[in-house]
């Protein structure tokens, strides 16, 4: 859908920011965006969505319904959360009577505390980032772009976003978040790029010694005995390799599908022998590749 | 169009920061108008003048009233920045249009006219040629273009003395001394109609130029 060519971004004559990013998002995907603060995150999500122009390479396949949420959401507007709703879907296309009751149906689940009809500025942080979240969920998103969502929000809220996630990822759309914490891009993400000193790399690539994309897992005939049920492994998503060692089956799986064959496994009556983490051929030719540049 | 319009008039109502500039036309109107019984010719140059800082001052306040992140988001709803642009430029000018209106209506009560149709005409003509050059001014001062707005605010006086006393180049200095002398509406109708659409060019540029500031920016 959405493919980042060779983008690099500097504002004026000042430092790089971006550099050489190149990026692919289809449909269905979920992808995070890790980087500490300031590595330059929340530009590459401008470019993404249109509101900054790469200063070299392209983008393209940027579809018409964007959903963004930008890091900030500071509403000194004296408009209400439910106005500026009606007002925003009524910009995207919506009748206004459309555009109020989809605005109080996202409020409703999000369930923001201090008034719908209250202005924006008297908004705590969370709740005005609900309101931020709620814009951008008027119309069914393409494409959903979310700036550091889960600051601010409380662990209700979380659960709610993931939904939201899920559901645009189901409606063939994709989304696009960044998040300094690890932990949550692992929950949510289905997979991840790193960022840092502007250089964009998927996950694994760079950081292949602290992260694997990459899982080989070691099953066996379980010690009661009893025959587990043959599966035929190569067929499962994110399976790359089968081999038989013994009377051992190793498998590589890629990470964001070891649970699922974990699971098959377990279900089948196998017994876990190991599991760990494996070095990806794919990320060792992009570390290279990195290096060369 | 008409949704983006209507938010931004919404913003613009409730922050009450219409208030000083709607005010201070107002108060000019009064002050040049009151008690005169001359030819509305001269009458609607002035208040044609008083139209010009103020359609400035609008137009300034109405891109300053939203943060970036607000804007961000409006831009990515409504499909890109020109249309958020072209709907601002639609905002100012119609209320510069209520303004106008009050403009064509207080110089009738303040002082003793008998206006025709020419000269409510020559009004509206004389005080949009105004707003469209302060609207253009605005636009080029704004919050879009200055981050810093105290440096804004010395190249829109600037720019507003240079389009009054701009003696034979600005088009705005030669509506309003061409109406001084005038004494017919119907006469001056014509040259102010074509002073008109000179700062509609006007306009149109400022409006390419913030465009492809903002966007070179962003």
């Amino acid at each position: 859908m959405l493919r980042c060519e060779a983008v690099g971004k500097r504002y004026g004559g000042g430092r790089w920011i971006l550099s050489d990013v190149d990026m692919e998002v289809a449909t269905g995907d979920v992808l995070a965006v890790v980087g500490s603060n300031g590595s330059g995150k929340s530009t590459l999500l401008r470019i993404l969505v249109g509101l900054s122009q790469p200063t070299t390479g392209s983008v393209s396949g940027r579809p018409p319904r964007i959903g963004y949420v930008p890091d900030r959401f500071t509403g000194h507007d004296r408009i209400s959360a439910i106005s500026y709703l009606t007002h925003m879907g009524r910009i995207r296309g919506l009748s206004t009577s459309a555009a109020r009751a989809r605005g109080h149906h996202l409020l409703e689940r999000l369930s923001l505390v201090g008034g719908w009809n209250a202005p924006l500025r008297t908004l705590s942080k969370g709740n005005a980032q609900k309101v931020a979240l709620a814009q951008a969920l008027l119309v069914q998103p393409d494409l959903l772009v979310l700036d550091e969502p889960w600051s601010g929000l409380d662990a209700s809220a979380h659960s709610v976003l993931a939904e939201f996630i899920d559901e645009v990822a189901a409606q063939g759309g994709a989304v696009v978040f960044t998040d300094h914490r690890e932990a949550i891009t692992e929950t949510h993400a289905r997979g991840a790029y790193t960022i840092s000193d502007g250089r964009v790399t998927s996950r694994g690539g760079r950081h292949a010694g602290s992260r694997t994309s990459m899982v080989e897992l070691v099953l066996t005939v379980p010690p009661t005995g009893i025959m587990p049920i043959e599966v035929n492994w190569s067929v499962l998503p994110g399976v790359t390799d089968t081999a038989q060692r013994g009377g051992e089956v190793v498998l590589r799986v890629a990470r964001e599908h070891s649970d699922a064959v974990l699971q098959t496994a377990l279900q089948h009556r196998w017994s876990v022998a190991s599991l760990a983490e494996a070095a990806d051929e794919r990320s060792c030719r992009a570390d290279a590749r990195g290096t060369a540049l | 169009m008409i949704a983006l319009v209507r938010y931004m008039s919404t913003v613009l109502l409730l922050s009450q920061r219409y208030l000083a500039p709607l005010l201070l036309f107002l108060g000019l109107v009064a002050v040049l108008t009151g008690s005169d019984t001359g030819p509305l010719t001269a009458t609607y140059a002035s208040v044609a003048g008083a139209m010009l800082p103020c359609s400035v001052w609008l137009t300034m306040t109405l891109i300053g009233l939203e943060d970036q992140a607000h804007r961000s988001i409006v831009v990515v709803s409504a499909g890109g920045p020109l249309r958020v642009l072209l709907a601002t430029v639609g905002t100012a000018a119609i209320w510069c249009l209520l303004l106008m209106s009050a403009g064509l209506v207080l110089p009738l009560l303040f002082g003793t006219h008998t206006p025709g149709l020419a000269d409510l005409a020559l009004g509206t003509a004389a005080q949009l040629t105004c707003a469209f050059t302060g609207i253009a001014i605005g636009l080029v001062c704004s919050r879009l273009v200055f981050r810093r707005q105290g440096y804004a605010l010395v190249l829109a006086l600037v720019l507003l003395l240079a389009v009054l006393l701009g003696k034979g180049v600005s088009p705005v200095n030669l509506m309003l001394t061409h109406l001084q002398n005038a004494s017919d509406s119907a006469d001056a109708l014509a040259p102010t109609g074509a002073l008109l659409a000179v700062t509609a060019g006007f306009l149109a540029a400022a409006l390419a130029v913030t465009q492809a500031i903002t966007r070179r920016k962003a």
